[in-house]
């Protein structure tokens, strides 16, 4: 079943009913849902904005390509995506959900120049020790569907809500006690303004408040306002590149979120072939004061199987 | 495709090889404040070199020097042609450098590339060039600048207040670059429009070459002749100053916009002139062996360069004239004449500076006082003269022309083949802001 819309839902308007509907499910309802809607959004019709795309590249310090960078297809994307996050069965809030990880398949380049259909779904939700968890899968297909061209698969996690029926709250068990983590030799140190979530917010259309300023992010429980995780993404995999951007694929998983303003050290390590061929890279960030890690993750040439 | 001699062999150190063409790929060029209005000289050479490189299948290769240049530069893009290389699907340890001289940058990087090449310095190479018009880096001005660095420098508040103080309103005011000569203050249009009377050229020769340039190329797009030599970027596929129906009659129109001060003998319109453009351009070349290794084609020899300079700040030449002293010299020391020449490549900033040039190589006088010879240079055959289009149709993003006229001259040659039993040759000419010229010397493979 699903559900196709004529146009991109408006990202501010998401923003806003999801709080009015954040309020309305907690005066509303005493039992929560425990199922996800089984419905898929899809957008057809969809192009990219060339102003905007130039835009996306040039704070990424990036030339600005007829090939949609990575990062972009997800800001297109993402309405999409946050669509299925605000229907009226959905059982988790939108706002104040925490992005755990992104995996991300590129099957084509995608031109500003395509005409793209959208399609979104939530699937595997689970419980998770700080809440409960919630992917979201988005695909890009050409014009009438029959090609896939990029798909995106985004884990959040919805702090604090337990739902019946799934996992319990419960201390990190012993066994799984993360690995101390000995910084290596940063590759890149990237000194962020506590503009950046504004700045990347006008290019991606991102406006989610935890991202804004210090104020709106306190409205949400922050103490401070955080960098987008999907600004991270983009740089850190724009940086890396892929000779083929018709057959890559990466994936990332958030650690610590980066509080702005901050200085964030990253680490890139190439994996190559015998004859010097790319075959992938690994990365890692974290805080140049604290040491903790920010996030971690890879790109690799070629794609996982649809 | 035969060569003349057996040469062909791998350059011991101190000797001469050869150096090729390869291929070239640019991307179509744009009326400044057009397709490429918001694109950065950065976004525009990354594109020439992805279709570059997507081309000839260089992802993963190691080139063994690029090079390239802008006119209109960003101070923060000191580094412009190795950012292009970061950016693109080559490795990383491709060396890279910018240059600069002038409208002849493009030029100049293939000949300077290939001379490394024939010296056996390195096995392959891209030269190439772009400009922005359109997105123009504007600096502050003297003023503010000095104020900024001495604030920069103050060590207490009270003494930065004191400079602060010293700002005033003007300063404000931001400092465009221009197309003015810095030591005469006249436009390069005014210039020519000095030469153009000097040489007597008259408007309807000049758009008629306007026209044949216009027509050349709208032909060669049809035929399909720039589909390996172009990449669409942006949305455009062809370059947005083309107008294939064009005429004389509407050129004819056309008021003139330099030389307006020369009263009726103002000539030059914005028909017959080049406007500002954006644009990009890269040409892929190397050794034979390189070429043959990597099963590349090889269109044409890069044989020989010549630059020139001339005086126009004390007014003995036009700003635009040098080429007519490079050609002489080029051909001489590879002892040819025009007949032996059967295309050539003039860059048209204006058709007067076309018209001029050809004039001046005609003329018996001018070849006896000023280049030496017993009498006129020689005649151009018009028939042979830049038959599919130059810049006045497709525009002129300074840096990026020489890059145009290299490949697709070597397309030309390597299709023409053999004439007479020898490999057919093109000469391609280019002048450049403060009175330089850039030439060179190509023969078919």
């Amino acid at each position: 079943m699903e559900n196709v819309l004529t146009e991109m839902p408006s990202l501010s308007k998401l923003y806003v009913n999801a709080a009015a509907t954040a309020a309305m499910k907690r005066l509303a309802r005493s039992v929560p849902v425990v199922a996800l809607p089984t419905r898929a959004l899809e957008v057809r019709g969809v192009t990219a904005d060339l102003a905007k795309l130039t835009a996306f590249a040039h704070l990424l310090g990036k030339p600005a390509r007829d090939v949609l960078p990575s990062g972009y297809i997800h800001a297109l994307a993402f309405p999409v995506a946050m669509g299925v996050m605000v229907q009226d069965d959905f059982p988790l809030p939108l706002l104040g959900m925490v992005h755990l990880r992104n995996q991300v398949d590129h099957y084509a380049a995608v031109r500003f120049t395509d005409v793209l259909t959208i399609r979104a779904w939530a699937r595997d939700l689970a419980g998770h020790r700080a809440g409960t968890q919630v992917q979201l899968v988005v695909e890009v297909r050409n014009s009438d569907g029959t090609a896939l061209l990029w798909r995106g698969v985004s884990t959040y996690l919805a702090k604090g809500i337990y739902l019946p029926g799934l996992d319990k709250p419960s201390p990190r068990p012993a066994g799984a006690q993360r690995e101390p983590f000995s910084a290596p030799q940063p590759t890149a140190q990237w000194r962020l303004g506590v503009d950046t979530g504004r700045a990347y917010a006008a290019v991606s259309g991102d406006f989610n408040p935890i991202h804004l300023s210090v104020l709106s992010a306190k409205a949400l429980g922050l103490r401070r306002s955080i960098a987008h995780g999907m600004y991270a993404a983009s740089r850190v995999v724009s940086d890396i590149g892929s000779p083929k951007p018709e057959a890559f694929s990466w994936d990332i998983a958030f650690e610590a979120p980066i509080f702005l303003p901050a200085t964030v050290s990253v680490h890139i390590a190439d994996t190559r072939a015998d004859d010097g061929g790319w075959l992938g890279s690994e990365f890692t960030a974290w805080n140049a004061r604290s040491a903790r890690v920010h996030f971690r993750g890879s790109v690799t040439a070629g794609t996982t199987q649809p | 495709m035969s060569s003349p001699t057996a040469e062909n062999t791998t350059a011991r150190a101190g000797t001469i090889r050869k150096a090729v063409v390869v291929g070239g790929n640019r991307i179509p060029f744009a009326r400044s404040g057009g397709a490429y209005a918001h694109a950065s000289n950065q976004d525009m050479l990354t594109a020439a070199l992805d279709g570059l490189v997507a081309r000839f299948g260089l992802q993963d290769e190691s080139i063994g020097e690029v090079a390239a240049g802008a006119v209109l530069k960003h101070s923060r893009d000191f580094n412009l042609t190795r950012e292009a290389v970061l950016g693109s699907a080559l490795l990383a340890t491709t060396p890279a450098y910018d240059l600069q001289q002038a409208c002849a940058t493009g030029m100049e990087a293939v000949i300077g590339l290939s001379n490394k090449i024939k010296l056996g310095q390195i096995d392959s190479a891209i030269a190439g060039g772009v400009d922005s018009a359109s997105d123009a880096p504007i600096a502050v001005s003297e003023g503010l600048r000095a104020i900024l660095l001495d604030l920069n420098r103050a060590k207490t508040m009270a003494g930065k207040v004191k400079i602060l103080g010293r700002l005033r309103p003007r300063d404000l005011a931001p400092d465009t670059p221009s197309t003015g000569e810095p030591r005469t203050g006249l436009s390069m249009g005014e210039h020519q429009a000095l030469t153009t009377a000097q040489w007597k050229i008259t408007r309807q020769a000049q758009d008629e070459l306007a026209l044949a340039s216009h027509k050349n190329l709208a032909a060669a797009y049809d035929r399909h002749f720039f589909d390996d030599l172009v990449t669409p970027f942006r949305g455009l596929t062809r370059d947005s100053n083309l107008r294939a129906d064009s005429s004389l009659e509407k050129l004819a129109k056309l008021k003139p916009v330099f030389g307006r001060n020369l009263g009726d003998a103002a000539t030059m319109t914005a028909g017959n002139s080049t406007p500002l453009t954006d644009g990009a351009s890269t040409v892929l070349l190397a050794s034979e062996d390189w070429a043959r290794d990597h099963e590349l084609p090889m269109l044409a020899n890069v044989v020989d360069g010549e630059a020139a300079a001339v005086d126009f700040v004390h007014g003995r030449d036009g700003l635009l004239m040098a080429p007519v002293f490079a050609v002489p010299r080029l051909l001489a020391r590879n002892g040819l004449t025009f007949d032996d020449i059967d295309y050539f490549e003039i860059h048209e900033a204006f058709a007067g500076t076309v018209l001029s040039t050809l004039a001046a190589w005609e003329d018996e006088e001018f070849g006896r006082t000023r280049l030496g010879l017993d009498g006129a240079f020689g005649t151009v055959d018009r028939s042979k003269l830049n038959i599919n289009g130059s810049s006045l149709a497709a525009g002129h993003p300074f840096a990026a022309t020489g890059g145009r006229l290299i490949a697709t001259l070597a397309k030309m040659l390597s299709e023409r083949g053999l004439v007479d039993g020898r490999p057919a040759r093109g000469l391609v000419s280019v002048c450049a802001a403060g009175g330089q010229g850039v030439v060179a010397l190509l023969e078919a493979r």
